[in-house]
């Protein structure tokens, strides 16, 4: 009887450490976590500052100015461009139907 | 002696007890009394007040923490960004606790972008606990503001929108307030769809404020949704530049531009010179602030025309060939003259519209009831609100047909006596362009095929198409309106200005609606200058040329292929494939 008793004592000092651990535990994962979605938020965010400042070197504005001033490009029109026009059924054939 | 020395614990004659049996029960129900207490103690806290000692606890660790949605971002039909929100931290001091070592304030002040005395100025009044030292700054150089380590001085976070097509863009997109609040254009109309709902979420922080436990459930942000426009915004910017060029170059006071697609009745761009930069608001005026496009009205003048000959060829009451005296570039109308600015003499009603007759115009007109007007102009969006979902959007003006008298229906053939928006008379102009359809304005992207509202015949639509692509061609009024490769139709208008009850002797607004490639059109452009003053003033000198610009560019944005020959200057010396 003794012995049962003591067993017993054991394992609920033994399962309330446990219980003390595991707590712990979860109280330092919450906090990794909440570590990392706060760095995924940042990275986030500064995915879209990145967007948007690419967005803001290639404005039609800015490629234009560039191409005109830097590359002495010009203005595309009908006179300077061929057109392909595909033929309905043959789309992405390895023979598209070529026409001027 | 050793058995004495041997004495049995149990019969130990130290342990024999001479105080009462009594006490020693006393102690032990004491002491199980003692417990019984902490085991009804524990009860009460652990199960029958258990709610409140959890509350309490709570409140004690437990904090709410708002989680802010992020704001929708404004896109083009391409998915390019027209808006965005990126981190702008700004920088508040609690003068209170400050530390003023002059040289790490000097340092602050560079970085703040402000001089040092008027950062001074701002910390002098050290009752304060909180002054904001700059809002919305870039987040690299709050960080640097930060990094020096200045005590008392702290950052907040806080967005702003970045808005990368700048100028060109403005009038649609808009702009928030430094609260993130939609102020103009598509920020204030979706401003609800954009801003999404914050969520929130209790959580248990420790002693340092570390979150280490999540309570309850967590109500997850809505964030805003994007929205996409119909805009295209290349065609915007080609459209802006060109708008502008022009009015500049006629020393005008303003000017409009709208790019309609005449498939679906998508705004491919809508643009106003002036404009203003949406990012760098200061010392904005309201002449850089208005969507005249929407919001101001004219008299359309003869852009009006061809709708009149429409209802005249719908009421058979003409063929394009009849043949109209408009000699001697005079008519009377009750008492009033109406002139031919040059006249002419007999035209075929093709040439009317063609050469822009007056006289022709009304001569057809004065034939049909003013029922019959109003109905037409009415069922092509006169005196109606566009549906497009914009603060200010303006309906014009076109009074019942109970109210004209002869010579108001005279002049309202050909434009005089009702007034319009730009993007109405873009509107309106769909019913050529569509066959004889009219369609509403989309700003939203829209894959769904649109249905159109039929006014006239297929047959008569076409039959004022070709009117509209003689007023480009030779010896029509248009002919700058015409474009490499493309053909194009449209109808130019010049109007004098009302001023006080009068027009305006000398001044005038410049207009022009057309479309192209004229056999099957793709798209629909207006064009309005205002005030032309560096010597033209005709809606074919002024305007014309922007239609003619944005045609070209818009198609080939769009890559519709030519519709007309052209002299190909492209040096190939590819082999012929052979098939």
């Amino acid at each position: 009887m003794m012995r049962l008793n003591v067993l017993l004592l054991v394992a609920v000092v033994l399962s309330a450490l446990a219980l003390v651990r595991s707590q712990y535990e979860t109280r330092r994962l919450v906090m990794a976590i909440e570590k990392v979605n706060k760095e995924s938020a940042l990275l986030e965010v500064e995915h879209q500052r990145l967007l948007v400042e690419r967005r803001a070197q290639a404005t039609p504005q800015r490629v234009q100015s560039l191409a005109q001033q830097k590359l002495q490009m010009r203005v595309a029109t009908p006179a300077i461009t061929q057109y392909v026009s595909m033929t309905p059924g043959n789309a992405g054939g390895a023979s598209g139907g070529v026409a001027k | 002696m050793s058995g004495s020395r041997s004495v049995q614990f149990s019969t130990s004659p130290l342990l024999a007890s001479k105080t009462p049996v009594w006490r020693s029960k006393f102690i032990v129900a004491a002491m199980a009394l003692g417990f019984l207490g902490l085991v009804g103690r524990a009860a009460y806290v652990q199960v029958f007040n258990n709610d409140f000692f959890q509350r309490q606890g709570e409140v004690r660790y437990a904090r709410t923490l708002v989680m802010p949605p992020s704001r929708g971002k404004i896109i083009d039909r391409n998915g390019m960004l027209l808006a965005s929100s990126v981190p702008a931290p700004s920088i508040w001091a609690n003068p209170e606790e400050m530390e003023r070592d002059p040289a790490k304030l000097k340092e602050l002040a560079k970085l703040l972008g402000m001089s040092a005395s008027a950062l001074d100025k701002k910390l002098e009044d050290d009752d304060k606990t909180f002054v904001w030292l700059r809002r919305q700054m870039d987040e690299p150089d709050a960080k640097a503001v930060l990094a020096l380590g200045i005590k008392g001085i702290y950052s907040h976070k806080e967005y702003k929108r970045l808005y990368p097509e700048g100028e060109a863009a403005a009038h649609i997109v808009g702009f928030t307030n430094v609260e993130d609040q939609g102020q103009e254009g598509v920020e204030l109309v979706f401003q609800k769809a954009l801003a999404g709902k914050p969520g929130s979420r209790r959580v248990i922080k420790d002693r340092l404020g570390r979150v280490v436990e999540t309570v309850g459930d967590v109500l997850p942000p809505e964030d805003g949704r994007d929205i996409q426009l119909s805009i295209d915004s290349k065609v915007q910017f080609f459209a802006y530049q060109k708008l502008r060029e022009a009015v500049l170059e006629h020393k005008a006071k303003a000017g409009s531009v709208v790019v309609l697609d005449a498939h679906s009745g998508e705004l491919l761009a809508l643009a106003n010179y002036p404009s203003y930069q949406p990012d760098k608001r200061v010392n904005l005026s309201g002449e850089q602030l208005r969507n005249r496009a929407l919001t101001d009205t004219f008299e359309p003048g003869s852009t009006m025309k061809p709708f009149a000959i429409a209802l005249a060829l719908e009421k058979n009451l003409i063929r394009p060939e009849t043949v109209i005296q408009t000699a001697p570039g005079r008519i009377n109308i009750t008492g009033s003259t109406i002139t031919d600015a040059h006249p002419h003499g007999p035209l075929t009603v093709n040439e009317v519209i063609q050469k822009s007759s007056n006289v022709g115009t009304v001569k057809i007109a004065m034939q049909m009831t003013p029922r019959d007007m109003w109905e037409m102009f009415t069922e092509v969006g006169l005196g109606q609100k566009p549906n497009v979902p914009f603060p200010g959007v303006a309906a014009g003006r076109l009074r019942p047909y109970k109210t004209w008298r002869p010579i108001e229906q005279a002049t309202m053939s050909y434009g005089y006596g009702q007034s319009v928006s730009l993007l109405q008379l873009a509107r309106a102009y769909t019913l050529f362009a569509r066959d004889g359809e009219v369609v509403n304005p989309g700003l939203l992207k829209s894959d769904a095929p649109v249905q159109g509202v039929r006014v006239i015949s297929v047959a008569n639509a076409r039959a004022v198409r070709k009117m509209l692509n003689m007023a480009a061609g030779p010896g029509g009024t248009a002919q700058k309106a015409q474009t490499m490769g493309y053909s194009v139709g449209g109808k130019t208008g010049t109007a004098h200005k009302q001023e006080g009850k009068g027009y305006a002797g000398n001044k005038y607004r410049g207009v022009f609606v057309g479309m192209a490639p004229i056999e099957a059109p793709r798209i629909v452009v207006a064009v309005m200058i205002d005030e032309p003053s560096n010597g033209k003033y005709y809606g074919g000198d002024v305007a014309a040329p922007v239609f003619s610009e944005a045609v070209q560019q818009t198609l080939r944005v769009l890559g519709v292929q030519p519709d007309m020959a052209v002299k190909p200057q492209v040096v190939t010396q590819a082999v012929e494939e052979s098939f």
